[in-house]
């Protein structure tokens, strides 16, 4: 059973935030291992599976970029796996050496003061944003390679963002 | 996780941190990434007669990262092109005492020497590989 099936949704990246709440939180009632015999050991160890399974289907679903991520691995590609084939496509050298340059950025803004690093971590994640938005609209489009590569964007930048947001 | 002293040894004080001159013909440029985690790592060496007389690296990663490619250009430095290019991640792990999780860094500090040693070639009309 995939995440969306577990939470009763459609198996696409525009969903209901309320509805998926909804679903959830009595999905997760509903499976509460407090709810079976507490002498049943495998009845009790089968609901703590599935009350897992309900929070880390919610965790994924309910964050748009996790969302996209998952739809794009249901799809053939799982991003946490450097397998050029089945994995995170590997970037073109120049996107890598403008995500040096970027680094770069980072450390200069960082010794020019914070307003520098606040114009800096806007730009990234407009960019960031931006990469998310192509990749829904290729998930749309049944493009899961193209959706791929937006998402391995996205990744980068929001590694830059963690970065800017570390010492700054 | 727990770091070997070996990593948070070129962690705190890695090797051969900068830049050379990418337009130059002797030197080779590696830039090499890793999607899953966002991390990147660019790898210089400066070439002269098929033997690397200089390395510098920029890496933007976790401390693995960060001590894989400041052990490689130490390694490389005085190596010929051909015994750089059969450096294996492997011998990164295990010198670091990387633990699983962490292999993929040496995987990315193998990579980064690989391509820098393509772009020397293909720079000076090697494109096939072939030393001179």
């Amino acid at each position: 059973m995939d995440h969306f099936e577990r939470l009763g949704q459609p198996r696409q990246h525009a969903l209901d935030r309320d509805a998926l709440e909804t679903e959830y939180l009595a999905r997760a009632a509903k499976a509460h291992p407090d709810k079976v015999d507490q002498d049943d050991a495998s009845a009790k160890r089968a609901a703590m599976e599935t009350s897992a399974a309900i929070n880390e289907a919610y965790r994924t679903l309910r964050d748009p970029a996790k969302r996209a991520e998952y739809l794009v691995k249901l799809g053939g590609r799982d991003l946490d796996s450097s397998d050029p084939d089945v994995g995170a496509p590997k970037m073109p050298q120049a996107f890598l050496m403008e995500m040096i340059e970027h680094r770069e950025r980072v450390v200069d803004a960082r010794s020019a003061g914070a307003d520098a690093l606040d114009d800096l971590r806007e730009d990234v994640d407009g960019q960031q944003g931006d990469a998310l938005a192509e990749a829904v609209l290729a998930i749309a489009k049944g493009d899961t390679e193209a959706a791929s590569r937006h998402l391995v964007v996205r990744r980068y930048l929001q590694r830059l963002l963690d970065e800017i947001d570390d010492e700054g | 996780m727990a770091y070997s002293e070996k990593v948070i040894e070129h962690y705190d004080n890695p090797r051969n941190v900068g830049s050379l001159n990418k337009g130059d013909d002797d030197v080779g440029t590696g830039i090499v990434g890793a999607p899953a985690c966002g991390d990147v790592m660019k790898l210089q060496i400066k070439v002269e007669d098929g033997v690397i007389k200089d390395a510098k690296f920029k890496t933007y990663g976790c401390g693995s990262a960060i001590a894989s490619s400041s052990l490689v250009t130490e390694w490389v430095k005085g190596m010929s092109i051909e015994e750089a290019g059969s450096i294996k991640n492997s011998q990164i792990a295990e010198e670091l005492a990387l633990p699983p999780v962490k292999i993929h860094c040496s995987v990315l500090a193998e990579d980064a020497i690989k391509a820098a040693i393509k772009d020397y070639q293909e720079k000076n009309g090697q494109a096939d590989g072939q030393a001179q």
